[in-house]
C-alpha cells in the first residue's frame, strides 16, 4: 500500500481536522454521484477505495493501532454498484446486462432492434448514449424517459445527477460556460508566446 | 477546425514560463524532424495534445535561440518520445485539416489549403509513415464526417462523434492501459468540444453560405442566430463534455502539468466558449471573415 499520507496530499504532522478536511475533498471529488454512468467509473472506484484504505489506516495509526468504526468513510462506501439488474422485458434485461458489464455495442444493437420505445427504452438508450459520450442525446432520452414515467426515481435520478451534477471544485469556482469569465480574448495572441510570430494560421 | 484551446492564464509565472517551454519544444520537435516550415503549424491545441502525452516529470532543458527569438534565445523542453509523438500527430491532422480545406471550397478559396497541403506534403508522409494507424483512423474519421454533411446529417453528436474519436486515436501509442483509457476520454470530449464550438463559431457564416452546420440543425436556428434557450441547451452540452475530461482527468497524475492542464480544463475552456457564444471570440484567421462580414 502507498504511503497514507501521500495518498491523501497532506504531511505526516497534519492536525486531525486536515486530515479531515483532505480526506472529504477527495471523497467529493471521486463520489460516485460524478462517475454516473461514467465509462471510466471502475477506475474512480478503486480511487476511492485507496482513498478510504488511506483514511483508516491514518486513523489506526494514530489511535495507537485500534480499529475505529464509522467515520466519514461510512458516507461515501455505497452507490457504486449503479445496477442495471432489475424490472422490464427480457431484452431490456439483456440490454442491461450489456451495459453492466460495459459492452456498449451490443447493448445499442438489442434496443435498435426493439420497436416499442416505452419509458425504459428511452432510460436504457440514454445510459448508451451517455457512455459514448453522446451527451445531448443522451440528455433527452433521459427527459423522454422522465416525461413518460415521472415517478420513477432511477430514470429521474439519472437526468438529474446530468442536470445538476457538476465536479467538485475545492477552489468553489462555478462549473459552467455561461458563468465563465470574459477577458478580452482577443488579445490572447499578444499576451504571452505568440510575440515570435509563430502561431496557428491554419 | 484548431484555434479553440488557449494559452493558460492567471497562474504563477512559473507555470506559464513552464507552457512556455512546452510551446517551444514541440516547435522546435517539428522543426527537427519535418524541417524549418514545418514550425508554422504550431498552435496551442497541439501543444496542449503534447502536455498530456507529457511524462508527469519535465525532463532536461535546453536554452538555445530560434529564428523567432535571434537574439537572447528561450528555454524549451528537450526532445522526448512524448514531444515526437505529439509532432507527427500534430503534421498529420494539420496536413489532413488543409486537404479538408481544398474539400470544403471553391478552386480559389481552396488555393491556400492546396500550398500548404503541398508544402507539408514530405512532412506528412514521414510522419504517417511513423505512425500509420493514427493516420488511417484520421483519415477513416475524415471521410466519415464529410459523408455526414452530404447527407447533412441531423444529429450534432453523431457529426461531433467523428472527430471525437479522431482526436481520441492520439492516445493509442500510449503504452499504460490506465493512462490510455483517461486520455481517451479526455482526447474524446476534446475533440466533441473542438467540433461543436467550431459549429457555432461558424453558424453566422454558414448561415451565409448554405453550408452544412449541426449547431443550426439541432437547435433549427434561423439565420444563425442564437436563441436564449438553444445557447443554454447548448452550453450545458459543451458543461457535459468537458464534465466528462475533468473526471477524467482527476484519474491521473499529470506530475508538474498539473497547474497547467486544470487551468485549461476548469477554466481556459468555458471562457472560449462563453466568448464564442457571446460573439466576441475571434480566432487568427476568422477575423478577416469578420471584417467582411461587417463591411
Amino acid at each position: 500500500m502507498n504511503d497514507p499520507y501521500q495518498v491523501l496530499g497532506i504531511s505526516e504532522n497534519a492536525s486531525e481536522e486536515e486530515i479531515k478536511r483532505a480526506y472529504r475533498e477527495l471523497a467529493r471529488k471521486y463520489h460516485p454521484d460524478n462517475y454516473h454512468d461514467n465509462p471510466l467509473a471502475d477506475l474512480a472506484q478503486e480511487k476511492m477505495k485507496e482513498i478510504n484504505a488511506a483514511y483508516e489506516e491514518i486513523n489506526k495509526r494514530r489511535s495507537g493501532g485500534g480499529t475505529r468504526s464509522g467515520g466519514p468513510g461510512s458516507a461515501y462506501a455505497g452507490g457504486w454498484q449503479q445496477s442495471y439488474s432489475s424490472g422490464g422485458s427480457s431484452i431490456l434485461q439483456q440490454v442491461r446486462a450489456a451495459i453492466q458489464v460495459g459492452d456498449i455495442a451490443r447493448a445499442e444493437a438489442l434496443l435498435n432492434n426493439i420497436s416499442s420505445h416505452n419509458a425504459e427504452w428511452n432510460f436504457l438508450k440514454g445510459a448508451v448514449c451517455y457512455r459514448r459520450g453522446w451527451m445531448d442525446e443522451a440528455l433527452r432520452y433521459y427527459q423522454t424517459a422522465c416525461q413518460m414515467e415521472p415517478n420513477n426515481p432511477e430514470y429521474r435520478r439519472a437526468l438529474n445527477l446530468m442536470q445538476n451534477g457538476s465536479p467538485y471544485r475545492s477552489d468553489g469556482q462555478p462549473f459552467g460556460t455561461l458563468c465563465a469569465g470574459n477577458p478580452c480574448l482577443t488579445l490572447c495572441c499578444a499576451y504571452t508566446l505568440c510575440n515570435g510570430g509563430y502561431c496557428c494560421f491554419i | 477546425m484548431f484555434g479553440y484551446v488557449r494559452p493558460p492564464q492567471d497562474l504563477p509565472k512559473e507555470e506559464l514560463d513552464r507552457f512556455g517551454r512546452a510551446y517551444c519544444g514541440l516547435c522546435h520537435a517539428l522543426g527537427e524532424r519535418f524541417g524549418a516550415a514545418a514550425r508554422f503549424i504550431l498552435n496551442y491545441d497541439f501543444t496542449f495534445l503534447a502536455i498530456l502525452l507529457s511524462d508527469p516529470e519535465e525532463g532536461p532543458i535546453y536554452h538555445g535561440r530560434c529564428a523567432a527569438h535571434p537574439i537572447h534565445g528561450r528555454k524549451r523542453l528537450e526532445s522526448s518520445e512524448a514531444l515526437a509523438l505529439a509532432a507527427d500527430e500534430s503534421m498529420i491532422l494539420a496536413y489532413w485539416q488543409a486537404r479538408d480545406g481544398i474539400e470544403d471550397h471553391d478552386w480559389f478559396y481552396g488555393l491556400k489549403y492546396r500550398a500548404v497541403a503541398s508544402v507539408f506534403e514530405s512532412a506528412y508522409r514521414k510522419a504517417a509513415k511513423a505512425r500509420p494507424n493514427f493516420d488511417r483512423s484520421t483519415r477513416s474519421q475524415l471521410c466519415l464526417l464529410s459523408d455526414l454533411e452530404r447527407e447533412n446529417c441531423p444529429s450534432m453528436d453523431r457529426a461531433a462523434d467523428t472527430f471525437a474519436i479522431l482526436l481520441q486515436g492520439a492516445a493509442q501509442g500510449v503504452e499504460d492501459p490506465v493512462r490510455r483509457r483517461v486520455l481517451e476520454q479526455i482526447f474524446y470530449h476534446l475533440g466533441r468540444w473542438v467540433y461543436l464550438v467550431d459549429a457555432a463559431d461558424d453558424l453566422k457564416k454558414d448561415a451565409v453560405s448554405g453550408n452544412y452546420n449541426p449547431v443550426a440543425l439541432r437547435y433549427g436556428l434561423a439565420e444563425g442566430a442564437w436563441t436564449e434557450e438553444a445557447k443554454k441547451e447548448f452550453a450545458a452540452t459543451l458543461d457535459h463534455s468537458i464534465h466528462m475530461m475533468v473526471t477524467a482527468f482527476e484519474l491521473w497524475d499529470f506530475g508538474v502539468w498539473t497547474p497547467v492542464l486544470e487551468n485549461t480544463l476548469y477554466t481556459g475552456l468555458f471562457r472560449v466558449g462563453k466568448a464564442v457564444l457571446d460573439g466576441t471570440f475571434r480566432k487568427r484567421g476568422k477575423k478577416r471573415d469578420t471584417q467582411e462580414r461587417n463591411t
